[in-house]
């Protein structure tokens, strides 16, 4: 049994609850909210694996994954922002016309 | 150690189970019992960690600790009916992983994630929830949809990963204890490797943040009609009808 079954459960752990929450909740905030959850799950898999394998290439990639939330983040919140200003809601079911 | 596998399903299952509860929906009566049962469940999974994976001193301890607050955190996260309190959450979230980086012998990382995560991309976060957010819960934010999907689909994923590391063989080409200790430190030894090995995708990840900068003002000059605006109850394709609190 490794130290690094631990974090990488942890890590699972937060993906499934970012998944459960990006499917399950309606506001537009808080289901972006969801997706940082995941990226935190993702990151202490990355520091994990990296420790376990005794190179720095998990905590590069990291790194870029922090690039890859800030500008997700920011595109996302303008994007709710223009959403908001449209129809007045945060609410995902407003916008079900997008089904086609 | 041949029931662990079933244990282990148990107890995703059984914080599945509270998770769904604890999901919001107009009934408030199971938030109780989800509470209670995602609560047995993280107390399982510690036991069961202190018991075979971590040593239950010292750094152990801290991870024990840390992740048990993580979760608990991120559970509060997608459960909470104000998303400003999600959002502190999700700072929680942030404060209570860095220690298990640091843990981990990656101290350039955890920084970055406290300086980015808790200083940067949550204050855009609540600077567009005071902008697009009504006072008060939403409906919406009171009723969520199809929650029983969602967890399901949350447990396959916790399975289908704790099946696989399950099976893991403990890679042994790497000498852990290489990284701490004396020789160059832990950012200088991140900053080499992205500037050797990765300098391409440095300067990928520098036009993305360009781009994403450009894309950003664009879209929030953007001058758009405005539609309808609701009044308290917009039934969707699978929504519910909820009654306006």
């Amino acid at each position: 049994m490794n130290e690094a079954l631990g974090y990488i459960v942890l890590g699972a752990l937060l993906f499934a609850l970012g998944v459960v929450g990006f499917l399950s909740r309606r506001n537009l905030i808080v289901i972006f909210l969801s997706t940082e959850i995941m990226f935190q799950g993702v990151i202490v898999n990355l520091v994990a694996l990296s420790r376990l394998h005794g190179n720095v290439q998990g905590q590069a990639f990291a790194l870029f994954l922090l690039v890859i939330a800030a500008v997700e983040a920011g595109l996302a919140l303008g994007l709710v922002v223009l959403l908001f200003r449209r129809k007045g809601t945060l609410d995902v079911e407003r916008w079900s016309s997008m089904w086609g | 150690m041949n029931h662990w596998p079933t244990l282990v399903y148990g107890l995703f299952a059984m914080g599945a189970l509270g998770v769904y509860c604890l999901l919001p929906r107009a009934e408030r009566s199971m938030r109780a019992a989800g509470a209670v049962l995602g609560a047995a469940a993280l107390a399982g999974f510690l036991v069961l960690f202190a018991r075979y994976a971590v040593s239950p001193q010292g750094s152990g301890v801290v991870f024990l600790v840390s992740g048990a607050i993580a979760i608990a955190a991120a559970v509060k996260v997608i459960t909470h009916e104000r998303p400003v309190y999600s959002a502190l959450y999700f700072v929680l979230v942030v404060l209570a992983i860095t220690p298990l980086l640091i843990l981990q012998s990656a101290e350039f990382a955890a920084a970055a994630l406290v300086i980015i995560y808790a200083g940067a991309i949550l204050v855009t976060y609540v600077f567009v929830i005071m902008l697009a957010q009504q006072s008060g819960a939403a409906h919406y934010d009171r009723q969520s949809r199809e929650p029983f999907i969602a967890v399901l689909a949350g447990f396959l994923t916790t399975a289908v990963v704790a099946a696989g590391i399950m099976e893991l063989p403990v890679p042994a080409g790497g000498d852990p204890t290489a990284m701490g200790g004396e020789g160059p430190s832990n950012t200088e030894v991140i900053g080499r490797v992205l500037m050797a090995d990765y300098s391409a995708a440095l300067e990928i990840a520098g036009v993305l943040l360009l781009i994403a900068m450009i894309g950003a003002v664009v879209i929030s000059r953007k001058r758009v009609p405005t539609e309808d605006v609701v009044e308290s109850r917009t039934p969707g394709m699978i929504g519910r009808e909820v009654p306006p609190y």
